[in-house]
């Protein structure tokens, strides 16, 4: 086959790997972002402090350098706890693609702190006291009320975060997962026509991210529609 | 305790007292409603009437003083720096009885008009969907708002969403009813058809704690007129003698502004 071809096929199934990678960070992220968002507005506060901490250290340090700790890191500090609740014979190894996950999600929950915290400040406080005026529980106030506004709030700043997130799989290449930047690395040193996979590569994020734009502004369109005029 | 054989009143507040820091807010209110009472608050602006109200069902927490709704106690406890309530199941169930319509509507901005009617019985009192989509339906005919049911708040006018929001109030079939200027965030050819509204639930013997500036309602629909002055009563009656004849300067300078 024309190396071209081969190449290009290479740089598709890598494309595999990276829509595969987006696709199990975003709820990590989505997850941890409620949850730093809660801890951040909350009572407690133990719980504010530990927040504050896991947003302020994820922002200042470097993507590269969260994922190098989680790959090289990671899987030794999993072990050793493992081996101190008292399974020692269970060792396991973190592969590119897991680490992958676990950087990336950490990194996004960290500024989706940030998005969710000020989407549940911008709802305005009457719609939860209706709610608690009429006998709901803090859960049903926030299952229904809090959550279906804060996600509209949120998107817009979400989408950003997805947009980052797509250039920033590139980085898990580094430590060997094979996707599209790793693969058109590969190419390009080995056809020495590194020009063309480079592009090539260019083209797929560029219809990643597209991609990513359509579907949040369908989401976002969605999410707003009991507030578009009749 | 004196035994009493008539039945217990809709609401009774005894020695109500709130303050935000220095600001002493509510000095000390007592107030008994009677069923079918429509008690008018009035006083000028940061009087303490919404805190007042809000503190009967707990959206503030007041600092002393007793809420009794249908003679039941709202249990307190002591904490830190001053009460929270005793039991949160309680306070839930006590707020089913005492609905509150609020000044900037509060409809929920993601349900349609229906939802915001429907949805509360059947989370807070466990209806079935069918059974809160139809009561939600009459009670939507009932205030004018039926043919809009399928509407989101932001499409309707503020007269609109404050019915809606009254729908809302009686789908939870309330003991009482918290009316906190209702009116007074609508443009003012919109007020009329939320007053009727309210005049219409009074007729009915609902019993209403209406904080107003609407003095023709004040003196024409209710039975019980309240003067808040800087968080005290200052006069209480029917409205017949406290606009006729108001006994302190505070209350006739306030008519005199009012009118
Ligand atoms: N949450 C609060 N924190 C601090 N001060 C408040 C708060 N709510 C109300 N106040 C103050 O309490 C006073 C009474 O307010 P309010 O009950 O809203 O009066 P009204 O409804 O009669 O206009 C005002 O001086 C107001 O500024
Ligand atoms: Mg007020």
């Amino acid at each position: 086959m024309d190396p071209f071809w081969s190449y290009g096929l290479m740089i598709a199934g890598g494309a595999g790997w990276t829509l595969a990678l987006i696709i199990a960070v975003i709820p990590v992220g989505i997850v941890l972002g409620l949850l730093g968002a809660a801890a951040k507005l909350s009572s407690w506060r133990l719980l504010r402090f530990l927040a504050e901490s896991y947003t302020t250290f994820i922002r200042a340090m470097p993507e590269l350098l969260v994922i190098f700790l989680v790959f090289f890191g990671g899987a030794r500090a999993f072990n050793w706890l493992l081996a101190g609740i008292g399974f020692p014979e269970i060792q396991i190894d973190f592969n590119p693609f897991v680490a992958g996950v676990i950087a990336l999600g950490v990194v996004q929950g960290a500024f989706a702190t940030e998005v969710f915290r000020a989407a549940l400040l911008a709802v305005p406080v009457g719609q939860t006291e209706a709610a608690q005026a009429c006998g709901f529980t803090r859960w049903q106030t926030f299952r229904f009320v809090t959550l279906p506004q804060v996600w509209r709030l949120a998107l817009p700043g979400l989408g950003n975060l997805l947009q980052i997130l797509i250039k920033d799989t590139a980085l898990i290449s580094v430590v060997g997962l094979a996707d599209i930047m790793r693969n058109a690395q590969i190419a390009a040193g080995a056809t020495k026509q590194p020009f063309t996979f480079l592009l090539l590569a260019a083209a797929v994020y560029l219809l990643f991210t597209t991609v990513a734009t359509a579907v949040m502004m369908l989401l976002e369109r969605r999410a707003n529609h009991a507030w578009r005029r009749a | 305790m004196a035994e009493t054989t008539a039945a217990p009143l809709p609401l009774e507040i005894a020695g109500m007292r709130k303050r935000f820091g220095a600001l002493e807010v509510l000095k000390g209110i007592d107030l008994q409603a009677r069923k079918g009472d429509v008690i008018s608050i009035i006083g000028s602006s940061g009087s303490g009437k919404s805190t007042f109200l809000r503190c009967i069902n707990l959206l503030e927490t007041p600092d002393a003083g007793e809420v009794r709704v249908h003679g039941e106690l709202i249990r307190m406890r002591r904490r830190a720096g001053g009460q929270e309530p005793a039991s949160a199941a309680q306070l839930r169930r006590i707020r089913t009885k005492l609905s509150m319509v609020f000044q900037s509507f509060n409809l929920w901005s993601h349900m349609t008009v229906l939802d915001n009617v429907a949805v509360p019985p059947q989370q807070v009192l466990g209806k079935s969907r069918a059974e809160a989509v139809k009561a939600a339906e009459a009670l939507l005919q009932r205030v004018g708002m039926y043919e809009r049911r399928h509407y989101y708040p932001s499409q309707i006018s503020g007269g609109q969403q404050q019915r809606a929001a009254i729908a809302r109030a009686l789908a939870m079939a309330p003991e009482v009813m918290l009316f906190d200027e209702p009116t007074s965030a609508l443009d003012p050819e919109l007020v009329g058809e939320v007053l009727k509204v309210m005049a219409s639930l009074a007729e009915e013997g609902r019993t209403m704690l209406v904080v107003t500036h609407e003095m023709g309602f004040a003196r024409e629909v209710s039975s019980q007129v309240m003067f808040l002055h800087q968080g005290s009563v200052e006069e209480f009656g029917p409205p017949a003698s406290v606009f006729a004849a108001p006994k302190s300067d505070r209350l006739k300078q306030f008519i005199s502004r009012s009118f």
